[in-house]
């Protein structure tokens, strides 16, 4: 099998439809364009073996190529709740910056997660974080709370945990948690002093260092089928994905796909989406209604489940 | 007194009352409450769930009558008030004001200077206009202190005591029950503040 690798293409609109082209007779998977003006950005996969020939394209159309490590994988930037005192500033500053290397974020604000003692999260948002690859925590500026008070929204969490904060501490003194980023604590202000940046580069530098383990985790077990095939199916086969409005209708996560479609309306024909080798998307992944609105979450799964993949 | 002349931030670590100290300077700039403040000191004691904070104010100005922004004619023959506007900055209270009371198709607004009444009693209500008040810094101010209070405070701390007085605000927040003596203990912040001031 081809290896793919995830690349960001930012160009004019002239012409940019060459470029697709050339990727889908490569075998490439394009898997979100984003039109704004006269630009277009086009987060792809691309087979490692091609890429001088897309970048020979690219090149004639004066676009940029550069690599988008964090393609594909779907991330949850939790803050304790949805009040003034983390929004803007920092919450959504992190999901913006994890968004610039091509992940998608989903913002997730808990119900009851702030303070110390009184902090926790209840099941139904648990569920909800651990449909995506990765969560990114974002708490405050004391070290007493991170270390002891905070961990407890950890519990039940399945995914890697990735906590940002105000303190410089240490991924180890922090229970539970897979990396600790410091120096972006709670802020009332955006994002762009010398060292808030570079904290915020880290971190999307050690999330796609996490993500990078989760793919060469996968890679010993393969999955049945590329989620990114298995999307590209989904736009041949159910048409009504062509009319959803919401950002990314097909989200592309590490080991599936979030289908922005409703749950009880086209699950079936999700489940009967064919591939060329006779065989149908229910016979590789699990098909659930997602605790997100009511979209279709594909969860697919791995060769030794499956018995084959394709 | 001089606006921030004390702005202390306290806590058992350094770093993170660095971090404390720019939520406070940003909240403050954004609600635009720097120039009313004159002294302000916030201690933090996380592993206590608490947050103490004292104000002293600096002197506000007094409550603006339309008197003070404008003169006011009345024209009897005419039935009409003619104000002229000095001040700008008050018109929306002012014209909030006068459509309560005259209803909007009685006042018009000839130019951007001008507001003219139709009553049929203009001397008497030139009268009461001369003393009715438009504006009153003091309570946007409480306002936007209360606001200022809950925007600094860690979210968590949702127990809270505050006394506006004078021109004094204290304000004591925490997770649990609060206990006497941090009421009392951010009282005697404020006397020592208003003594030392300087800092």
């Amino acid at each position: 099998m081809a290896i793919l690798l995830p690349y960001l293409y930012t160009g004019g609109v002239y012409k940019h439809g060459l470029l697709i082209e050339l990727l889908e007779d490569l075998g490439g998977y394009i898997i979100q364009k984003v039109v704004t003006g006269t630009e277009v950005n086009l987060i792809m996969l691309v087979p490692e073996k091609d890429i001088p020939i897309l970048k020979k394209q690219s090149d004639e159309l004066l676009g940029v190529m550069a690599e988008a490590p964090l393609t594909g994988v779907e991330i949850a930037v939790i803050s304790p709740t949805l009040a003034s005192h983390h929004l803007p500033h920092s919450a959504c500053d992190i999901a913006e910056n994890l968004r610039h290397p091509g992940a998608n974020t989903n913002m997730i604000g808990l119900a009851r997660g702030m303070g110390r003692r009184v902090s926790l999260s209840m099941d139904y948002e648990r569920r909800l974080i651990n449909e995506h690859d990765i969560a990114v925590f974002t708490f405050g500026s004391f070290r007493d709370c991170i270390i002891n008070k905070k961990p407890k929204l950890f519990e039940g969490i399945e995914i890697p945990i990735v906590v940002t904060g105000g303190p410089d501490l240490k991924t180890e003194e922090v229970p539970g948690a897979d990396l600790y980023v410091g120096n972006i604590g709670r802020t009332s202000h955006r994002l762009r002093k010398t060292e808030e940046v570079s904290a915020l580069e880290k971190l999307n530098v050690e999330v796609g260092k996490i993500a990078d383990n989760i793919r060469k985790e996968q890679s010993r077990d393969p999955l049945a089928v590329l989620p990114a095939r298995a999307m590209k199916e989904i736009e041949n086969q159910v048409p009504a994905i062509q009319t959803v409005l919401s950002p990314a209708p097909l989200t592309l996560q590490l080991n599936g796909v979030r289908v922005k479609l409703p749950y009880d309306e086209f699950h079936e024909k999700i489940e009967n989406l064919e591939f060329d080798e006779g065989v149908i998307l229910s016979e590789l992944a699990s098909v659930s209604r997602s605790k997100m609105k009511n979209y279709i979450l594909i969860k697919i799964k791995s060769k030794s489940d499956v018995g084959f993949a394709i | 007194m001089d606006s921030l002349e004390t702005f202390v931030v306290e806590s058992a670590i350094a770093s993170e009352q660095e971090f404390y100290r720019k939520i406070v300077e940003d909240n403050l700039s954004s609600l635009k409450l720097v120039p009313a403040i004159g002294r302000i000191k916030v201690v933090l004691r996380p592993e206590d769930s608490l947050f103490q904070m004292v104000i002293i104010l600096r002197n506000m100005g007094t409550k603006i009558m339309i008197s003070d922004i404008s003169d006011i004619e009345a024209k009897p023959v005419a039935h009409e008030i003619v104000i002229s506007i000095k001040k700008e900055q008050y018109i929306p209270e002012l014209l909030g004001k006068l459509w309560e009371r005259y209803e909007r198709a009685n006042i018009s607004q000839p130019d951007r200077w001008t507001v003219a009444i139709h009553t049929d009693k203009p001397e008497e209500e030139a009268a009461f206009l001369k003393e009715t008040i438009i504006a009153d810094p003091r309570h946007k101010l409480h306002e936007n202190l209360v606001d200022f209070a809950i925007r600094v405070t860690p979210e968590g701390f949702r127990v809270r005591y505050h006394l506006y007085k004078g021109n004094n605000f204290i304000f004591v927040a925490s997770e649990e029950a609060l206990k006497h003596e941090w009421i009392e203990e951010a009282e005697v912040m404020l006397e020592k503040l208003m003594e030392g001031g300087t800092k």
